[in-house]
């Protein structure tokens, strides 16, 4: 009896050690990226100031390199967007109403694709972002059915981009190949660049920095879309976020969703 | 001596070599193989078509169906491999003397179930090169693909273990009367020693193996009722009951395609006395029974979904049953269930009515209905997310019809080679004349490899649950699988690992008049067996044995 206590507890002790080494490491990378408390970004998108004119979805493909789908791949739902735009319709015609609702990954704070996902080639980063690691991903496509609001997209195919196009992908950005997944990410690159900027000019990363800072956000014509940390009180996302206006998506599922949308009338589904 | 020498006697010849009329390959076999070949080809035309241009050559799409038929046929699959061991397991643990011979053909058909199912999921996957490693090296405990991936490996290496020590005598024979390559059964037979003792051990070590068995099998297909009943964001699939009915549906899918198999080798291989029709109907009525169990699950799970639930599943079911694929549901309900139930109901309770060309086209009913069934849980849900995105229609294409149909040509592949390599039929024992008074011990080398398996199995499996939270580091998935094949590998050694110890005599037992050596197999006992002493003495010894049991008449 004692023998196995102790043994067990030795066992625990290697386990206990390897895993503090494992996580003091990456918490020793992390005081050196950020020295002030750990961001939680989200984003808010004011449907009463959207106009449904889809520019967040054209910006989102240039600046991710999203490969263009065709006639046929579109028809059969294999287009890819990281920004999609849902739109329901209410009523019959002639009594018609559509509203427009731009639709990223909602980065849950409890995503059920994490949690399917054989291979950790999905995770959570410790700022909140749900990321994507194609050269992970052995697209069994699971994250993509357990999706609730669908915002995963699979390769079905090698990408492709008309040739006027290929000139301009972003470099910042990898293409995936096909039998892959990939998702909104928030733009993480632009996040780290003004990250590294921030530190470079040594002061703190602020609201400003960040407000504008996905390419959806600094497209949008009618700022209805603004990005932050809701972990900062004094961000523009968490004062908004506040408002009684605020609603998110499938909220009865319990994945607290960090995409918040805001609106008069609560949407209906 | 002569206890050894007696144990299969002269009369059991012919017998024997009626069970063994399968293994040659004479034209018809190599035919058959090759129409199989060649249908197994339209698997990998499909598989080629989706390398060459993507899985944008199936109907499936993001915003559409992103499983599409070829999950169903996975399921299907799993399930048909779930009942093999199942009916093995039961007959040797409940003694089903009449069922007896189905046992090791309804094993092949798992194996051949399993190997053309986990080839299915390669083809599913979008990367089937990163598919088996990346799991097992990186998987996450969290997810129901690596419960997947753990359970097939277990079932798959346990029933594989099971298959071979309940074979190992009769590959044993095989290598003394088979037709055909007895040099390579007497390859496979890994030394086997024909004594009571050793048979013994064999009979006790599969019987628990086949109680081992039972739940991993069980747990099988639970584990993909799960994958698709832990999915919350899925109408129509979220569901605590979807492991049982999962099983369910495996053991009726199992069933029929058992009952398929069995009338088509029964047919080809003229095995008309070893399998005569009151075996089919008895697995008929079994058959109707869990048909009968299927369709009132479906009908509580319609119900639940119709009566008064929230929107989203209503919208599915009403879709299932009202809308677009009624076309389907009612016939797969009605010809594929309800029809076979009627028939194999008529047949079990009419003494008079024992037809195997009636069960065999139930069966194949059932199996066709429960396909459908199965393609029916996967697509509809699809069609109904929870947000109003517009859903692209699902028509499984070309390339995905080949795969599908591709697959059943693979499985019928995979099981003509097996039945074509090994023997099917279990092969009569003489019951022993007198009781083996114990089992040898084993040597202390024994003993001790086979206890530090065992300990080294336990403490990888408990290592990998362990280290669970830290994949990137410790390879959880790999842990424990190594420690479940090391631990499952422990009845493979009680029997397999030579033993240098004594012979021991058996008590001598009455002996008829009888030529030794006039048997082929009593020629080859003796050539086999291992041991020197043995080679040299026994037959002096049982030649002495002989005269005087003749002097003394």
């Amino acid at each position: 009896m004692a023998s196995s206590s102790t043994r067990r507890r030795f066992l625990a002790g290697i386990l206990a050690t390897a895993s503090s080494v494992a996580s003091s490491s990456r918490r020793a990378s992390a005081t050196v990226a950020s020295p002030a408390k750990r961001a939680k970004w989200g984003m808010v998108i004011d449907l009463d100031r959207c106009t449904g004119c889809q520019a967040c979805v054209v910006a989102c493909r240039a600046e991710n390199n999203i490969p263009v789908a065709g006639a046929v791949d579109t028809e059969k739902g294999r287009g890819i967007f990281w920004m999609n735009q849902l739109t329901p319709l209410r009523g019959t015609y002639p009594d018609l109403s559509q509203q427009f609702i731009p639709a990223p990954c909602n980065h849950c704070e409890d995503p059920p694709c994490i949690k399917v996902c054989p291979v950790g080639a999905t995770s959570q980063t410790e700022e909140g972002i749900t990321q994507q690691i194609p050269d992970r991903c052995i697209g069994c496509r699971l994250c993509e059915v357990s999706c609730p609001y669908t915002r995963r997209y699979f390769n079905w195919s090698e990408p492709q981009w008309p040739s006027e196009r290929r000139e301009q992908l972003n470099p910042d950005v990898a293409v995936r190949p096909h039998g892959v997944i990939e998702k909104c990410m928030f733009c993480h690159h632009r996040i780290r660049q003004v990250k590294e900027k921030a530190r470079a000019e040594g002061r703190p990363l602020t609201d400003a920095d960040v407000r504008r800072l996905p390419a959806c956000a600094e497209t949008c014509p009618a700022e209805a879309i603004v990005f932050g940390d809701l972990n900062d009180p004094a961000s523009e996302v968490s004062r908004l976020r506040e408002s009684p206006r605020a609603f998110r998506l499938l909220e009865e599922l319990g994945t607290h969703p960090k995409v918040i949308y805001l609106r008069e009338a609560k949407w209906q589904e | 001596m002569a206890g050894v020498a007696v144990a299969i006697p002269f009369r059991s010849q012919d017998a024997d070599e009626n069970l063994l009329r399968h293994l040659p390959l004479a034209r018809r076999g190599g035919l058959s193989l090759l129409l199989l070949a060649l249908g197994t080809s339209v698997l990998c035309y499909g598989f080629l078509q989706q390398v060459l241009h993507g899985h944008a050559v199936t109907g499936q799409g993001s915003h559409g169906a992103i499983w599409g038929i070829i999950v169903a046929n996975i399921v299907n699959f799993i399930g048909i491999s779930h009942v093999g061991i199942a009916i093995s397991a039961v007959v040797r643990i409940l003694r089903l003397g009449r069922y007896r011979q189905l046992a090791r053909l309804a094993e092949f058909v798992t194996l051949a179930a399993i190997t053309t199912a986990v080839t299915n999921i390669a083809m599913d996957v979008g990367h089937p090169e990163r598919f088996v490693f990346n799991v097992m090296w990186y998987g996450r405990y969290h997810a129901p693909f690596v419960w997947s991936c753990t359970v097939i490996t277990t079932y798959v290496v346990g029933s594989s273990v099971y298959l071979y020590l309940a074979m190992r005598r009769d590959l044993w024979v095989c290598s003394v009367k088979a037709p055909v390559r007895r040099r390579l059964f007497q390859v496979m037979a890994l030394g086997y020693r024909d004594t009571p003792a050793s048979r013994r051990r064999h009979n006790r070590v599969v019987w628990w193996l086949a109680v081992i068995i039972l739940p991993i099998m069980v747990s099988v297909h639970s584990v993909y009722g799960y994958i698709f009943g832990l999915q919350a964001g899925r109408p129509g699939w979220y569901n605590p009951f979807q492991a049982p009915y999962f099983v369910l549906g495996a053991i009726v899918s199992g069933f029929s395609t058992v009952i398929l198999v069995l009338a088509v080798l029964r047919k080809a291989f003229r095995w008309e006395d070893t399998f005569p029709p009151r075996i089919f109907k008895g697995l008929g009525i079994f058959l109707g029974f869990v048909t009968l169990l299927y369709m009132y699950s479906l009908f509580s799970e319609w119900l639940t979904g119709m009566y008064a639930s929230p929107e989203g599943e209503r919208a599915v079911f009403r879709d299932l049953l009202l809308g677009r694929f009624s076309l389907f549901t009612w016939p797969a309900v009605i010809v594929g269930m309800l029809l076979p139930f009627a028939l194999l109901f008529l047949q079990g309770v009419n003494p008079r009515v024992c037809s195997i060309p009636l069960t065999v086209v139930a069966a194949l009913l059932i199996n066709l209905g429960l396909w459908t069934t199965r393609a029916l849980i996967v697509v509809p849900s699809f069609y109904h997310p929870l947000l109003p995105w517009d859903v692209a229609p699902y028509t499984p294409t070309i390339a995905e019809w080949c795969i599908v149909i591709g697959s059943f040509f693979m499985f019928a592949l995979l099981l003509l080679v097996m039945v074509k390599v090994f023997p099917v039929l279990e092969l009569p024992e003489e019951p022993e004349h007198a009781p083996v008074s114990s089992t040898p011990s084993m040597p202390l080398w024994k003993r001790l490899v086979i206890g530090m398996s065992l300990a080294g199995g336990a403490a990888l499996v408990g290592l990998g649950i362990a280290a669970r939270t830290s994949p990137e580091i410790f390879h959880p998935p790999a842990i424990w699988l190594s420690g479940i094949v090391l631990l499952l590998s422990v009845p493979f050694q009680i029997c397999v690992l030579p033993e240098r110890s004594r012979m021991r005599m058996v008590s001598r037992q009455p002996v008829e008049p009888h030529v030794v050596g006039a048997s082929q197999a009593s020629v080859g006992r003796y050539l086999v067996s291992p041991s020197r002493r043995v080679v040299l003495k026994a037959p002096l010894r049982a030649i002495a044995t002989t005269v005087k049991a003749r002097q003394d008449i």
